[in-house]
């Protein structure tokens, strides 16, 4: 089994629709083993039946010649940190203690956790704002799956789930907005709280419980019981489309009525990297997600969006030791950080 | 007036603890005539105000929560209520009135919309005894208990796995 660190996964190349505003958008599906105990009463030989069970289901449908499935030793603490990274993982994933797997597929577009807190969590990838494309490759998968694997699931309550919070179509689908003049402007509350009583979750970047960085923001659906997939979709659809104008406008404000204070900002972050000796992966996500503002607002024209986007991901602690090819501590980590992003960013 | 969070209509005059989305405790306000209902007696004469008879009235509920029990798991409501995950597919079904509440609390509805489970249920069912038989089998290769692996390999041929390994 083998990383390959320098590669980035195709939903991050910033082609996709929006991406000016929007990193990635994701489709993912939880599902159970009718049969088997759910996490909380799993013993050692469920959960490596649970394994099993899928790499078979994979292999079966083909999935498994189009990727790699990793297990135990490479998700542990630290190194199962870098899927984390490349948002193919949960943080709580690499933390749990049970038998568990984790396929990928060799674009990174599609991944498949197996024994999180449900079963089965697998996901799709788009790059920008694209819900037919992750929607669509998402319920492929589903659909292999399920003619391999007994689901657990119930007319009633739809796809059975180990909190009843995904219970339903047990789909969580979001998007990973880039809303720095809505911060900038003082309007993101508004925005998030309105988007929180329509029904929607907005949380940072790793998801649960992360803190937003970057002035990243991810938008998801939080009820999956009374509306069906395509409803889901359609409410985020509209709603992102909404925050997305709303940034539009905010940016164009910016542009117009503040234009050098803008300017300034950018340069000034882009001129940090550039000269920087010793950077913390905080200050580096904040830096290149303003850079990635002035890319976007034709400030910066030596970059492109990709490039930026790529980076934020590579400079995150376990990413960019994979790249260096050792392991290092924080003080050392923040210097070849600090080399790493400098020769990235040299023209 | 609070109204009673199960039913919505009438007036809510107990406090109940309940669960959250994020699967914290938290306290519900229920009506005397559904807290009947969850098998509570004498509950109306309760003032919810009183905090001695309130603690005596969530002992109660904490002591009825323990008796509920998954018959396949032997997960307790009880202990549902703490953890916050279920111990499998049947605790939907063993605590079917309790989750109620909860569900409509969180989803805003009970029954489900979407995509459903069609095809498949059966054959992935005898899929899922192969797979069963043939970890079994490898375990017993690994032992080199070969007169357990001779039997769980015409187990298989039974249940038509077609790999045969």
């Amino acid at each position: 089994m083998k990383l390959v660190p320098e590669k980035v996964g195709a939903w991050l190349l910033g082609t996709g629709p929006d991406s000016e505003f929007v990193i990635s958008t994701r489709v993912r599906f939880a599902r159970n083993l009718a049969e088997v105990p759910f996490s909380p009463r799993m013993k050692p030989a469920d959960g490596e039946l649970v394994v099993e069970t899928v790499r078979w289901a994979l292999a079966d449908s083909g999935y498994l010649n189009q990727g790699q499935l990793f297990t135990d030793g490479m998700l542990s603490e630290p190194d199962g940190f870098y899927f984390v990274e490349r948002h193919l993982a949960s943080p709580d994933f690499i933390t749990q203690k049970n038998r568990k797997g984790l396929y990928v597929s060799d674009d990174e577009t599609i991944s498949l956790m197996v024994n999180e807190e449900d079963h089965i969590r697998f996901q799709a990838l788009a790059s920008g704002f694209d819900f037919a494309t992750a929607f669509s490759k998402a319920s492929a998968l589903d659909e292999k799956l399920e003619g391999q694997l007994s689901y657990a699931f119930s007319p009633e309550l739809g796809f059975l789930t180990a909190c009843p919070t995904n219970v339903g179509t047990a789909m969580r689908a979001s998007v990973l907005l880039h809303l720095p003049a809505l911060v900038l402007t003082r309007e993101i509350e508004k925005v998030l709280r309105g988007a929180y009583a329509i029904g929607l979750l907005v949380r940072g970047i790793y998801g649960e419980g992360s803190e937003t960085r970057g002035n990243l923001f991810q938008v998801s659906n939080r009820k999956t019981l009374g509306q069906s997939e395509a409803e889901i979709i359609e409410v985020l659809t509209s709603t992102c489309r909404q925050i997305i104008d709303y940034e539009h406008k905010a940016r164009q404000f910016l542009m117009h009525n503040l234009r050098v204070e803008v300017e300034d900002k950018v340069f000034r972050s882009l001129g940090l990297l550039r000269g920087a000796r010793i950077i913390s992966s905080e200050e580096a996500t904040n830096l290149l997600a303003t850079v990635r503002l002035g890319v976007a607002l034709g400030i910066i024209n030596e970059l492109k969006i990709a490039e930026v986007s790529q980076l934020l991901v590579l400079v995150r602690p376990a990413n960019l030791q994979a790249i260096l090819g050792e392991k290092m501590d924080a003080a050392e980590r923040d210097e070849r950080r600090a080399t790493f992003i400098r020769q990235k960013l040299v023209r | 007036m609070k109204m009673c969070d199960i039913c919505g209509k009438n007036e809510a005059t107990l406090k109940v603890r309940q669960m959250d989305k994020e699967g914290r405790a938290t306290e519900l306000n229920v009506c005397a005539e559904c807290a009947r209902q969850r098998g509570l007696s004498g509950v109306e004469e309760i003032k919810s105000d009183s905090g001695a008879v309130l603690a005596e009235l969530r002992s109660k509920i904490e002591k009825q929560d323990k008796e509920i029990v998954c018959v396949r798991c032997g997960m307790s409501f009880a202990e549902f209520k703490r953890a916050g995950r279920l111990g499998c597919a049947e605790c939907y079904r063993a605590f079917h009135q309790q989750l109620q509440p909860i569900l409509r609390r969180l989803h805003g509805a009970v029954q489900h919309v979407g995509r459903t489970v069609q095809q498949g249920r059966k054959r992935a069912q005898e899929r899922l005894e192969v797979q069963r038989l043939r970890v079994e089998l490898e375990k017993a290769i690994k032992a080199e208990d070969y007169e357990r692996a001779a039997a769980l390999r015409d187990r298989l041929k039974k249940a038509g796995d077609e790999t045969g390994t």
